[in-house]
């Protein structure tokens, strides 16, 4: 990745310099807390520093069954290995708990104001022009001082510690998948899109209600999820026991089995 | 160990408290799974047979398989072995499994499986995070059912943890993710014949009576949770043969023949569809609802209400208890089955026995067992709850009804004749009947042949029973036998594999023989080694492709390969899980098996069948018929058992393995043992 092709509002800071002016971990906290305000404050009032990504990913909360084989495709095709905790979209789960609250998906919403992007002190996160604009992490750059990941604005934060590597990473909408004969970014495929046997996980090109904090979990079930007698709403009927309602024969309804 | 594998088997002992481990690489012959775990058990234990199943020399084993944590396709399931305090007459080294997240953490926390030896002094629970396993007091936990255990041993893993947020679990490493949790309910703590071990509120491992076993070693749980990885040998293979194994899934977007087999059950059983298993969320008006599937499943036959009862249940976590007329007071009947950690399976028979009892007057207020259960309120949800409680603690009857309906009939001195009569079908090694054992050959003789109902829907349940049971199936019944006959490698070509008919092809045929063959090797390897799922593999044919050919026998070597890099085929995963089968089946002969002991009921051989829907090949021609009327020959039924032992490489006098076979199959030492038991076929 040549810096050309990175966004040049990022800090310009080398992991020699950064880590000789005391340390990554002491100055991560003292850049949250000295420089982050200022970035903060510029988005309100100069909100189109970056160019916008090309590419998303939407997703229907209540269509997803909870497999995590998403999580374990991302993990599969960027590292080689299958790992939860190192998954960039992350499937979280109540067994226990109440449809539909009982589940959460967080992929990245490849911000709009990317605070992933003006937060990273050595300039490690950046906006991909030559793909689409997807808001990615150098890894070579990256030197580990986590201040992606606490100034994430979303709960669960999206930048994803690798405990292994000793870096951050994000989704990059699978632009980089060395363990994948596919195409990845946008106008490619995405793992974890392409894994999903719900369909529960779409790649979109537009960019979704930025306003409404659920604008990325969209409605992607039609009429043959109804008839698996999945509803949202207790007055939904599915259109098949509608039309044995109204005196259709044709479809039968067999007994049960064990 | 190329992939798949952790490298090591964690090995914690109750009565000394030390905890070691097991390389894994000692076993990795056998596979993953079942075929670990009997090795480990033989290996430790097998030279000590017979001895109890609540001796504290007993094991609880979960090995995980290669494909445990990965991406592979209906592959989360828990294999559970040990000595089986609900079968009957002898506590057989037995099996049971149960879906959901177990083996997958167990595997990100770094281990391959779990083997628990000895008997805790008090309560306790094992603690699993990582590297890190301890053995914890289980004070405050003990006595709680199975929902509140789970909920307060995450707590105690995890208090940081809040839903939606990330949590450091250790080394600087996070996680998303609840601790899985298994353990047993008040049934199992009081050594309940009828245990069961919970995971989440739903999964149950039902038979056997493994609950029991928990609470005979003052074990309540193990809780596992993990933030490390799994190795995959070929990345790109594996992403390929996920994505390939996508034309084999039920699209729900846009089904084929959608509209074919009406309701939801059937084309969940036919199709894979979603949701389908939990049957108490069908009718008007529907509560919403989500599919819910274990980790990396592709089908999520179960669901998550919005009122979170009957959550994760599915299929008879959801029909054991009936509440006349309320869907809602069934789901929690249900639900309350689930608390207590009642073996669902079992739970039945032993309920309608005890009715039976009730109505003969030998169960009740004043009767032989005396009783305050309601037995006059059967159908309320007052009488249902009553039971349980009195099954679960042991409370007045429900001590005698916690020992299983088969130690109780024995207790009572008419075991032979109500089970011959078929009052009480208790049909293989004191389990309740599962399907026509007249009919369905594989089912019956898989499980005679065996320690315990086969319960394998996929083999021929599913695909074909209920297939002509939808009165419209998408397969002439010589079109299903021609593809699972080319299915069904090593014994490919042979079309009568299922021919149901009582003909000369039909159930007592040298071709039933090898389909009975066929599904134990295939439980013992892809599926109890594999960690398979058997409401998903095999698939032998579906409906979701133009052809009607399903996956099998294609993507098990393919997933397998991918995982571990090795270089199997289909048929090399079969003589492995015929090996697992024969080391089974020593393990059984140390326990007492013999030939004479594997038989029906009389009820069997007299009472016709009202039938079961097949392929019979009838006056030279296929159809699904479903033989009502017939019943078992007991000469032929013997004749069968004696090609079935020969075929199998076991003494036909006896059924022992024999020297050759074993060798062959490198079991030497198994031999050995045998040899010095005098049980060497």
């Amino acid at each position: 990745m040549s810096e050309k092709q990175q966004s040049g509002v990022n800090k310009k800071m080398s992991r020699r310099n950064f880590l000789a002016a005391g340390g990554a971990a002491v100055a991560a906290d003292a850049l949250i807390i000295a420089s982050v305000p200022a970035p903060l404050a510029a988005q309100a009032s100069a909100p189109a520093r970056y160019p916008e990504s090309r590419g998303y990913l939407v997703y229907d909360s209540k269509k997803c069954i909870g497999c995590t084989a998403c999580m374990l495709s991302c993990s599969l095709t960027h590292y080689g290995y299958q790992s939860l905790s190192l998954a960039r979209i992350q499937i979280m789960q109540d067994s226990f708990g109440k449809f539909p609250n009982d589940l959460k998906i967080s992929p990245c919403r490849q911000c709009k104001y990317p605070v992933c992007v003006t937060s990273c002190p050595v300039g490690a996160v950046y906006v991909d022009e030559a793909n689409g604009n997807v808001r990615r992490i150098d890894s070579k750059k990256c030197v580990g001082c986590k201040t992606c990941i606490k100034m994430c604005p979303q709960q669960p934060h999206r930048t994803i510690w690798n405990h292994i590597e000793k870096k951050s990473s994000k989704c990059d909408l699978c632009v980089d998948t060395p363990h994948w004969n596919e195409k990845g970014g946008p106008g490619g495929k995405q793992a974890c899109v392409e894994t999903c046997p719900m369909k529960a996980l779409k790649f979109v090109a537009e960019m979704p209600d930025q306003k409404e904090t659920d604008g990325y979990d969209v409605n992607l079930r039609n009429n043959h999820w109804l008839n698996l007698g999945l509803v949202d709403n207790s007055k939904v009927i599915p259109p098949r026991q509608a039309a044995e309602a109204a005196g259709d024969k044709t479809t039968k309804i067999n007994g049960n089995a064990e | 160990m190329a992939g798949g594998y952790s490298g090591k088997i964690l090995r914690v002992n109750l009565t000394t408290k030390q905890i070691g481990t097991i390389d894994t690489a000692k076993y990795e012959e056998f596979g993953g799974g079942h075929g670990i775990g009997s090795a480990i058990f033989f290996d430790l234990v097998g030279d000590q047979l017979p001895f109890p199943a609540f001796d504290p020399r007993n094991l609880i084993i979960m090995i995980a398989s290669p494909f445990s944590g990965t991406s592979v396709p209906g592959s989360g399931r828990c294999e559970v072995q040990g000595l089986g305090p609900m079968l009957y007459p002898i506590e057989w080294f037995g099996h049971s499994n149960f879906g959901g997240r177990f083996t997958a953490q167990l595997k990100f926390a770094g281990w391959d499986g779990i083997v628990v030896e000895g008997a805790a002094q008090d309560p306790v629970w094992i603690n699993i995070v990582n590297d890190k396993v301890s053995i914890e007091s289980a004070r405050g936990i003990w006595g709680m059912d199975t929902w509140d255990t789970q909920d307060e041993i995450s707590r105690r893993v995890l208090p940081q943890l809040k839903h939606g947020e990330w949590a450091e679990l250790s080394n600087d490493a996070n996680t998303t993710q609840v601790p899985a949790v298994v353990c047993c309910g008040p049934a199992g703590e009081n050594k309940s014949r009828l245990g069961a071990l919970l995971h989440g509120p739903g999964s149950q491992a039902a038979l056997c009576g493994f609950g029991g076993v928990f609470g005979s070693k003052n074990l309540k749980a193990i809780s596992a949770i993990g933030t490390g990885v799994v190795p995959i040998a070929d990345p790109k293979a594996l992403m390929d043969a996920r994505l390939w194994f996508r034309q084999f899934l039920w699209d729900v977007d846009n089904p084929r023949e959608a509209e074919r087999f009406g309701g939801v059950f059937p084309y969940t059983l036919i199709g894979g569809s979603p949701s389908g298993g939990n049957i108490l969320n069908r009718e008007l008006p529907l509560t919403p609802a989500r599919a819910a599937a274990c980790a990396s499943c592709p089908r999520g036959c179960r669901m998550r209400l919005s009122t979170a009862d009957s959550n994760e249940s599915v299929c008879a976590g959801t029909m054991m208890i009936n509440v006349d007329g309320s869907v809602k007071f069934t789901r929690q009947g249900n639900d309350l089955m689930q608390k207590y950690g009642l073996g669902h399976w079992q739970l039945r028979p032993t309920m309608n026995y005890a009715m039976l009892l009730y109505k003969e007057g030998v169960l009740g207020k004043g009767k032989q067992i005396e009783s305050d259960i309601p037995f006059d309120r059967e159908g309320t949800f007052d009488y249902a709850a009553a039971i349980m409680r009195a099954i679960a603690l042991r409370e007045g009857a429900g001590n005698e009804l916690a020992e299983g309906a088969a130690r109780l009939a024995e207790k009572l001195g008419r075991y032979k004749q109500d089970v011959d009569s078929g009052k009480l079908k208790l049909t293989y090694w004191g389990l309740e009947e599962h399907y026509d054992t007249a009919i369905a050959a594989e089912w019956a003789f898989g499980s005679i042949l065996g320690e315990r109902d086969l319960m394998l829907h996929m083999i021929a349940n599913y695909p074909i029973h209920w297939m002509a049971m939808s009165g419209d199936p998408y397969l002439t019944a010589e079109e299903t036998a021609k593809l699972y006959a080319d299915a069904m490698v090593p014994y490919q070509g042979d079309v009568f594999m299922v021919d149901y008919s009582d003909g000369p092809t039909g159930i007592y045929s040298d071709s039933t023989v090898k389909l009975v063959a066929w599904t134990k090797h295939y439980e013992k390897f892809w599926i109890g080694a594999g960690g398979f799922c058997g409401w998903r593999w095999p698939m032998c044919i579906t409906n979701n492709t133009a052809d009607r050919r399903g996956p099998t026998p294609q993507a098990e070597p393919r997933f397998w390969n991918a995982v571990t890099g090795k270089n199997i085929s289909f048929a090399d995963g079969m003589e492995i899980g015929h090996k697992i089968y024969t080391l089974d089946r020593a393990i059984w002969c140390l326990q007492g098996r013999h030939r004479d002991m594997e038989v029906f009921p009389d009820y069997a051989y007299e009472e016709k069948t009202s039938g079961y829907d097949v392929p019979m090949y009838i006056d030279g021609k296929w159809q699904y018929a479903n033989g009502a009327g017939r019943t078992l020959d007991r000469g032929k039924v013997e004749d069968f058992k004696t090609r079935f032992y020969k075929f199998e490489g076991y003494n036909p006098e006896n059924g022992y393995p024999t020297r050759a076979t074993l060798e062959k199959t490198g079991l030497t030492r198994v031999a050995d043992t045998l040899q010095s038991k005098g049980k060497l076929g």
